[in-house]
């Protein structure tokens, strides 16, 4: 068996599952964020209504908001301290960060778990090497809480290969956002995706961690990377909890693999309107943008912001461009302002924004006017997300956001001399 | 030979081109500078609606993007795209976007408001530009979309209060006390259509930013305007903001001119004040209310969110954590601001002892966060307490020094800040 | 479990932001009904009639995982929603709330908008009374007809204790 099915054998009980049935298995982890976890709170108390015995498998961030900007907002956010408060469900409140990356950083997530949750991003955690799978609500509220347990059809599994080498000022999340426009938006439908090879294994932890997280526009049910000495080592520096849950699998073929070879790729942009119309961004260089971002579950990481760093010290935005920087933890944000990286960028026109999902779906920030543009590391890019339904949104690397907000239009990152 | 005049009849007297004005005269004067923020878009939807494309002098116009910023609507999004658009278009050079911070203090910390000069805007603490010697006061948008055209506004002579204030302040009570205790005092009318003139030494030792918390206040107890005399710290300040001091007309006040009213108080036995719920004039030393359980601490606003105010809020909360249940809420009122506080480390202390730090503008005192539900409390150092002004009807709000949010912040309560100080010493 | 109504068509890749805008996630649930899919055809929400069938191309439903889409789409009184292919989250959510939903490769070539149709999901079949054209799919998993048969996954879990109490596989083979 794979990794996948390991897992969920363990889970379900049973000796060995196979791709296609369905089982009944025991989850790990349960994340929510702040508007997933109130309508799970919501359906929970309205229609199931029983004890959760299993309470510290549940973890709450809010980052959607930083700070509630109307009463009814602020409702929402004090009935889910309540509701967290009253069932012993950790909380991580406004200001600590993405919910994926609070998760990681605070050691909520461990090799070889089940972990699932309502945003669709979930599968970003097998990164770790977990079966981390996104389901809805009612599952949550339905199965999960009560019973501590949720439904899977267990999937087939393609292997996707990186080998190779980059062109210089190529990055993994080109890589990431090129493999999406090469297989196809949902061409991976309830499949798990498995993504090795050479490329990927010379890869630090954080760079691993976008690959995962395109699983969901690929359509797959989740995506892992075998757990290697990499893992282990980034494991081990985690707080709390045991470092020995490593499951590897026997070595079994997929059912098919995919090889790609990553010298092909340039830096890429996803284009409005979907994940999947990725082009080089050449091909769109000179649009013009009026904002930028780092931040998202694939953006703000110390990474992304070092790189900005690079590309506009001592330089300042173009005057057209509000470019925020939403740190991916308050870890994060401690760190860039520790090594210089917050008064650069801010002496840089940059504005830094606290510690959340910032522009997603426009809770606090990042509705964006009908002629409007942003490009920005963001994992999304669909009309109706960002305030007017004609805004644009493209997606790209945190090099590519920075030179395009330099520019004052999508530009490629300047390869460093 | 000129009777005395207050520093009200002279700004207005320059501005208006008109001599001899005693309080109570309406006369036309023309702004040096015309402020208005976010909702500038209503000015531009008016101008369209009579058909005016010509403005009587653009370089007067000042815009800033403060109130709701970034946007978080579509309809948000849509009237600053508005703005932009008009600016570009009309070529209005005072142009200051979401990311720059809040309007008093961006136009300010760029040399825009001098002594002397008459400035109107959109926002009621517009009294704040007194800090420099400026006649500042609020207005509407109506009147706002007038004076675009006209260049003139009408104004009524305010008669003029002189409040002096002496002695030296004990450690742990600030210039937000003071105007805490003197708007409990004279009460939130007591300077109906007034201007407020400061004075005395202890005013007169203040560094600038302490007089904008002054001048902002002064518009809690119903002043038009307010005022402290322009002196070498303000000619320092003036400098460094990088303002023109070509033409520059320090009006100071006569003399023997005529006050309504003359207030006097001494801040030597001053206690940390706190104005509780839900009016800024119901005000109590912090010992009557130490110990009231908070939610939220909001460090922000026109009033004390400047660069002196966030170092004495980490002062406290240098090496303390932020109490569990409580979120400490720090937003720069500047893109300045912050830089600085970057730069010095000040927001690496914030950072550490538990503060979320927002974008710099108005933040949860314009509604951009910091909402609340029903039964919570936020302790804030903004400068309104109004019953629902921060989310729910059904929730408080007192306003303190950044002292007393800080070490209260530290202990989820109401605390006098000099327990705090003094263990630290 | 036999529809019979309007068919309402929409393209590919459709995202549950294009349901549930952002600016409604807050609203009741009334409210959200009223907006689904509006930016891609106004007349929807306005003149979808109880039993109405939305046929979508592939990926139907990607992005959130969020059930509200799925409970909003629900809301307008649809029968059922059939595409080539959906985002499994969109999928698995559909059954959890009830709404049947059949997966007919080829379907979005099929029929047209405005025709009438007639869908059997337990029996994978969709037929264009329009047109006479017939499309037929898989026959939906017997665990899922039982779910979508309790009137969705909480009343299912309510009613089978036993599959979650006890775990293991849902269907003894």
């Amino acid at each position: 068996m794979n990794l996948v099915e390991k897992i969920l054998a363990r889970a379900s009980g049973r000796p060995k599952v196979d791709p296609g049935e369905i089982v009944i298995a025991k989850v790990d982890r349960l994340i929510m964020h702040d508007l997933s976890g109130y309508l799970t709170a919501d359906v929970f108390d309205r229609q199931v209504g029983r004890p959760i015995p299993d309470p510290e498998r549940v973890v709450m961030v809010f980052d959607h908001h930083f700070s509630p900007p109307t009463e009814r907002q602020a409702t929402v956010l004090a009935s889910n301290r309540a509701w967290a408060r009253r069932h012993g469900i950790t909380l991580y409140d406004c200001g600590s960060g993405n919910l994926h990356h609070v998760a990681v950083r605070h050691g909520h997530i461990r090799p070889g778990m089940i972990v699932v949750g309502s945003d669709s991003h979930t599968p970003v955690h097998g990164a770790l090497g977990t079966l981390a799978v996104a389901l809805g609500n009612d599952s949550h509220a339905g199965t999960v809480l009560p019973y501590g347990k949720a439904w899977f059809r267990v999937p087939e599994t393609t292997r996707i290969e990186l080998d190779g080498t980059t062109r210089p000022g190529v990055t993994p999340r080109d890589v990431a956002l090129w493999l999406v426009g090469r297989i196809g938006e949902g061409e991976m439908n309830y499949r798990a995706l498995e993504f090795a090879g050479p490329y990927v294994r010379a890869l630090p932890f954080w760079e691993r961690w976008l690959f995962p997280l395109v699983s969901v526009d690929l359509g797959a049910k989740c995506g892992y990377i075998e757990p290697d000495e990499v893992t282990e080592a980034f494991v081990r520096a985690l707080p709390g909890g045991p470092a020995d849950l490593l499951e590897r699998s026997d070595g079994d073929e997929a059912a098919s693999v995919l090889r790609f070879d990553v010298g092909e790729v340039r830096p890429q942009v996803a284009c409005p309107p979907t994940v999947g119309n990725v082009v080089p961004i050449e091909e769109v260089a000179g649009r013009p943008v009026q904002w930028a971002e780092l931040g998202g579950h694939g953006g703000g990481r110390l990474e992304d912001i070092r790189a900005a760093t690079a590309v506009l010290a001592g330089r300042h935005i173009h005057p057209d461009v509000r470019f925020n920087i939403v740190p991916s933890s308050r870890a994060v944000f401690a760190q860039a302002a520790g090594d210089g990286c917050v008064s650069a960028l801010h002496e840089a026109g940059a504005t830094w924004f606290p510690p959340s999902t910032g522009s997603n779906q426009a809770v606090n920030m990042g509705a964006l006017a009908a002629d409007e543009s942003m490009i920005s590391t963001h994992a999304r890019n669909f009309p109706g997300r960002n305030g007017s339904s004609e805004a644009r949104m493209y997606l790209a690397s945190a090099e590519s956001v920075a030179a395009s907000a330099l520019a004052g239009q999508i530009s490629p990152a300047q390869e460093k001399s | 030979m000129t009777a005395p005049r207050t520093f009200a009849q002279k700004a207005i007297e320059r501005a208006s081109g008109e001599t001899g004005l005693e309080p109570g005269r309406i006369v036309d004067a023309y702004p040096d500078l015309y402020m208005s923020h976010t909702a500038s878009w209503r000015c531009i939807r008016t101008l369209e609606k009579m058909g005016v494309d010509t403005l009587y002098d653009v370089d007067r116009v000042a815009m800033v993007m403060d109130h709701i910023s970034p946007a978080m609507s579509t309809k948000t999004a849509a009237d600053h795209a508005l703005c932009r658009d008009f600016a570009r278009r009309m070529g209005v050079s005072k142009f200051f976007d979401v990311n720059a911070g809040i309007a008093h203090i961006v136009l300010m910390e760029n040399g825009l408001v001098r002594p002397g000069e008459f400035i109107i805007g959109t926002d009621s603490h517009s009294t704040i530009y007194g800090a420099l010697g400026a006649f500042g006061t609020g207005v509407g948008f109506s009147e706002i979309t007038a004076a675009w055209v006209t260049g003139k506004l009408w104004v009524k002579v305010p008669e003029s209060v002189r409040i002096a204030i002496d002695g030296d302040l004990s450690p742990g009570t600030y210039a937000k006390d003071v105007m805490l205790k003197l708007i409990g005092d004279l009460g939130a009318d007591g300077l109906t259509y007034c201007s407020a003139e400061f004075g005395g030494a202890y005013t007169e030792a203040l560094s600038v930013s302490e007089r904008m918390t002054f001048c902002n206040l002064a518009m809690e107890m119903g002043a038009k305007n307010a005022f402290v005399a322009p002196d070498e710290t303000t000619l320092r300040y003036l400098d460094e903001a990088g303002a023109d001091r070509g033409d520059l007309t320090v009006l100071l006040p006569d003399e023997d001119a005529a006050y309504a009213r003359s207030v006097r108080m001494d801040g030597s036995s001053l206690a940390p004040q706190i104005a509780v719920p839900h009016t800024v004039d119901n005000v109590l030393p912090v010992d009557e209310v130490a110990g009231t359980h908070l939610d939220q601490v909001f460090i922000g606003s026109c009033a004390n969110a400047k660069y002196d105010d966030l170092v004495i809020a980490a002062e406290v909360l240098a090496g303390h954590r932020v109490a569990d249940g409580v979120r400490l809420i720090v937003t720069p009122a500047s893109a300045q601001i912050m830089a600085r506080a970057s730069s010095a480390g000040v927001l690496t202390t914030l950072i550490d002892a538990g503060a979320m730090i927002t974008n710099p503008g108005c933040g949860a005192c314009a509604g951009n966060g910091g909402a609340m539900a029903d039964g919570e409390a936020t302790l804030s150092t903004a400068n309104r307490n109004f019953q629902g002004r921060m989310g729910s009807y059904e929730s408080s709000i007192y306003l303190s020094s950044p002292a007393t949010a800080a070490a209260s912040a530290i202990r989820g309560v109401i605390t006098d800040p000099r327990e705090l100080l003094e263990a630290a010493r | 479990m036999i529809f019979e109504g309007r068919c309402w068509k929409f393209g590919d890749n459709i995202p549950t932001d294009r349901l549930v805008k952002s600016e409604y996630v807050f609203e009741p649930m009334e409210v959200m009904a009223k907006h689904v899919l509006e930016d891609l055809n106004p007349d929807f929400p306005v003149q979808v009639r109880p039993g109405d069938i939305v046929v979508a191309g592939r990926h139907f439903g990607q992005s959130s995982g969020r059930a509200i889409a799925t409970k909003a789409l629900k809301a307008t009184g649809i029968g059922c929603v059939v595409a080539d292919t959906f985002a499994r989250t969109f999928f698995r959510n559909c059954f959890e709330v009830g709404l049947p939903a059949l997966e007919i490769s080829g379907v979005s070539e099929l029929v047209e908008d405005g025709h009438r149709l007639r869908v059997d999901v337990g029996g994978g079949l969709l037929t264009d009374l329009t047109t006479g054209q017939k499309g037929r799919g898989a026959a939906a998993d017997p665990f899922l007809v039982e779910m979508l048969e309790a009137g969705g996954l909480i009343k299912l879990a309510a009613r089978r204790t036993d599959l979650f109490e006890s775990g293991g596989r849902p269907f003894s083979q």
